[in-house]
């Protein structure tokens, strides 16, 4: 009887112990690049009103810094535990797709209406004709200037990189002493940002940073000497001696702050510190307006940089089509606009629909800041914005973006070139660091 | 004359020695060398159980320290993608391509220079401080719990209001200074000249109360009559300090140097995040963030452990140098 009861009990412990494993929820871990408070509280809200739907799903997000999403991203795929869902780069999901390391999302695209997709963001992560990656928003660098001292000074829209410099300059404002007191430009000098100004910067100018049919770097061709003669001059005249160590967020406090006049790599969510940080007075778009970025000596249009991370789908991931599941409902209209509206200028939809969705218009921020948004649908619809790195389309089949842009050879070159050295002579060191990491990966086509 | 005994054939004082009839005192070598191989396997099997009651801290102690060395060392010997399978075994191809690369030898300079100053700075600081601190006076259990404050706040934390403090546009640091005329326009103390300058200044802050704590706590166990009677024969405070104090103290000295030595060279998270490695934070891209960089930015995971065994393989050479330099201190530490 005792051994009877015995086995008994261990059978109920067994099949107690079973159905809790069989009915164990599964944790889809979704990493993004938004991390502001107000982004991370409508993403969770987002993610509670799914996990209702899915009761056997749980979502975790993870907010990461966009300088070390790449790194840590690496990591996880290193060691075998990638998240389920990522942003990344358009170069990262680029290099991710050619290793063979992304699940399609034909599915999403589908459940989203695949001509509801902008255009303009569609080839963000797009190769062999599926979807590799459909951007959570989108948003173009903006040059944004003091527009109420620029109308006093009577300065003129800058054209060339030469008026830009005169204009910068013009603004610019010395104490009796002759120490500056406003400059007239603030640059980041962190990594990514000398990456994305690089290439933006060789967009305007005309040239391009790999030679689009052998892949081999162009960092000697005239116009990227003619980028870093650029930042020399910039660093000589009108940026703040240690404009190098200074972050992204450090440009927007000078901005608004009065201690700088222009930012080059500024952008939308720039109008939110703006109003925080500013003088209330002075937090609107009459004070800070956006300006047309200027061209270079050998380019002939103007240019900007797209940051529209397409989410990423990791193949080998534990919950894959969870969090597709997951992204669908992310991407429902009533889910989506709440999220854009938590940094309305710099989180613009992806899809055409919610564009012209009333709901997505009625919004003091976007209709205060309309200039703002205007100026990067004006980019988006002329075709004049890029990812970081890409200055044509074509870039993105080149399956080193992430290396280069990991490895620190183009902020290293720009870093030579405003130490002192001749441009062309830091050009020359970064071709051949370049050209070095790229046979060593095994992609030499030259 | 004593007679010579084979130092194998030593009675070992214990029962099993006991000649058959009980006499403890037999010193017969030829029983003795008898006795010893009769006895061979029991030894043998106390042995046995020894190794296998320390076999388990063994295996930790290679599955957590040896095993991760040794797979770094030949990660070093190939040509492997941080993430893609694929690897390919190149021998001593990474060592020799950073023996050739002019950035590997400015990362090792910067290094040097980043660990010998703030450990330069960290000990004297450490030092004085814990003098003055082992001295009685009005509200020192205070002072010695702020002086603590520093090495207890996360790094992440202590880089963020250093960054703050020392911003070249909006900083405080600059602010006073020129507030009180020391300077005439804003120091670049993030910039590419003056970023190791701050990156030290941040290190020894941050570290200096690991000294201070290490040699404070040696200090309380130094006998007052010792300086009680140096006072008595007139001498003066500098005099005990090197005739008593030092001579006291230079046994745990030379523990906190070799520790945080170890610690400087290859101190990472400070020196990234000052930096981030790239803009002005190449200036301070020492040997560790080289390595990470090469791991995790180039995705050479080869390189990026070359990199490391060439660290180790410093730590080694320098520490053995240094416990051969200091034989005495080191046996007293």
């Amino acid at each position: 009887m005792k051994r009877w009861t015995s086995i008994l009990c261990l059978g109920l412990v067994l099949g107690l112990i079973s159905f809790a494993w069989g009915t164990e929820k599964k944790v889809v871990r979704i990493w993004h690049t938004e991390t502001e408070p107000a982004t991370v509280a409508a993403f969770q809200q987002i993610i509670n009103d799914f996990e209702k739907l899915r009761p056997d799903i749980t979502v975790k997000q993870e907010a990461l810094a966009w300088g070390d999403l790449e790194a840590k991203l690496t990591a996880a795929l290193a060691a075998g535990a990638p998240p389920d869902a990522s942003h990344g780069q358009a170069v990262t999901c680029a290099s991710f797709y050619a290793k063979g390391l992304l699940r399609d999302q034909e599915d999403i695209a589908m459940a989203i209406g695949r001509d509801n997709i902008w255009e303009a963001v569609r080839r963000q992560c797009f190769h062999d004709g599926k979807y590799y990656g459909i951007p959570h928003s989108a948003v173009t660098s903006l040059l944004i200037y003091r527009k109420d001292i620029f109308k006093t000074k009577g300065l003129k829209p800058p054209e060339t990189w030469d008026e830009f410099i005169k204009v910068a300059e013009a603004l610019m404002e010395r104490d009796k002493d002759g120490r500056v007191t406003r400059y007239g430009l603030s640059l980041p000098g962190v990594g990514l940002f000398i990456n994305i100004a690089v290439g933006e910067l060789t967009k305007v100018n005309g040239g391009r940073l790999f030679d689009p049919k052998t892949g081999r770097p162009t960092f000697t061709s005239k116009e990227v000497v003619e980028v870093l003669d650029f930042y020399k001059k910039l660093s000589a005249t009108v940026l703040p001696p240690g404009w190098l160590g200074h972050g992204y967020l450090d440009t927007f406090a000078n901005l608004a702050t009065g201690k700088a006049a222009m930012l080059y790599q500024g952008y939308g969510r720039g109008a939110g510190y703006i109003e925080r940080y500013a003088p209330k007075e002075m937090a609107n778009s009459d004070h800070f307006g956006v300006l047309v970025k200027p061209r270079g000596p050998s380019g002939k249009e103007t240019a900007a940089q797209i940051d529209a991370e397409p989410w990423m789908i990791f193949k080998n991931a534990k919950y894959p089509e969870e969090a597709a599941e997951f992204l669908k409902f992310f991407f429902k209209e009533e889910n989506y606009i709440k999220y854009l509206h938590t940094v309305p200028i710099h989180l613009l939809p992806t899809l055409k629909s919610v564009r012209n969705n009333p709901t997505y218009q009625a919004n003091e921020m976007v209709r205060k800041w309309k200039e703002w948004q205007d100026m990067q649908y004006r980019y988006f619809d002329t075709g004049q914005a890029k990812p970081t790195l890409i200055i044509e389309w074509d870039d993105l089949k080149l399956p080193f973006g992430l290396e280069i842009l990991g490895s620190g050879i183009i902020p290293d070159m720009v870093t030579d070139a405003v130490r002192g050295m001749p441009s062309a002579q830091a050009a020359g060191r970064a071709q051949a660091r370049a050209e070095e990491l790229i046979t060593k990966l095994g992609h030499k086509r030259w | 004359m004593k007679r010579q005994v084979n130092p194998e054939f030593q009675p070992v004082p214990s029962s099993r020695t006991k000649t058959p009839s009980g006499n403890m005192a037999e010193e017969s070598g030829a029983y003795l060398w008898k006795s010893s191989i009769a006895k061979t396997g029991p030894k043998r099997r106390d042995q046995l159980a020894g190794y296998l009651t320390i076999s388990p801290a063994l295996l930790l102690i290679l599955a957590l320290t040896l095993y991760p060395v040794a797979y770094s060392i030949w990660l070093s010997l190939l040509e492997k993608h941080s993430f893609f399978p694929q690897e390919r075994f190149v021998g001593l191809e990474n060592y020799i391509y950073l023996w050739k690369d002019p950035e590997f030898w400015t990362s090792l300079w910067l290094g040097i220079v980043y660990s010998g100053w703030t450990i330069l700075f960290q000990v004297v600081l450490g030092v004085a401080a814990a003098l003055i601190l082992n001295e009685t006076f009005w509200g020192r259990g205070l002072a010695r719990a702020i002086v603590l404050f520093p090495y207890m706040i996360p790094t992440i934390v202590a880089v963020i209001l250093w960054k703050w403090l020392l911003n070249d546009t909006y900083g405080i640091v600059n602010y006073w200074l020129m507030a009180i005329g020391i300077i005439m326009d804003p120091f670049c103390w993030l910039g590419a000249d003056h970023i190791m300058l701050s990156v030290i200044l941040m290190s020894i802050w941050q570290f200096f109360p690991f000294v201070l704590l290490s040699i404070l706590a040696r200090l309380q166990t130094i006998s007052p009559e010792l300086y009680e009677a140096a006072k008595v024969d007139g001498a003066s405070a500098f005099s005990r300090f090197i005739h008593i104090t030092l001579p006291q103290i230079r046994g745990i000295l030379f523990v906190v140097i070799l520790l945080r030595s170890i610690w400087m060279f290859t101190k990472f998270d400070t020196v990234w995040l000052m930096g981030e490695g790239a803009g002005a934070g190449r200036f301070i891209r020492t040997l560790p963030v080289y390595a990470y960089m090469r791991t995790l930015t180039y995705y050479q995971a080869g390189l990026g452990a070359a990199l490391a065994v060439i660290m180790f393989g410093i730590l080694v050479v320098t520490t053995v140098i240094y416990f051969r330099l200091f034989r005495e201190e080191a046996d007293i530490g």
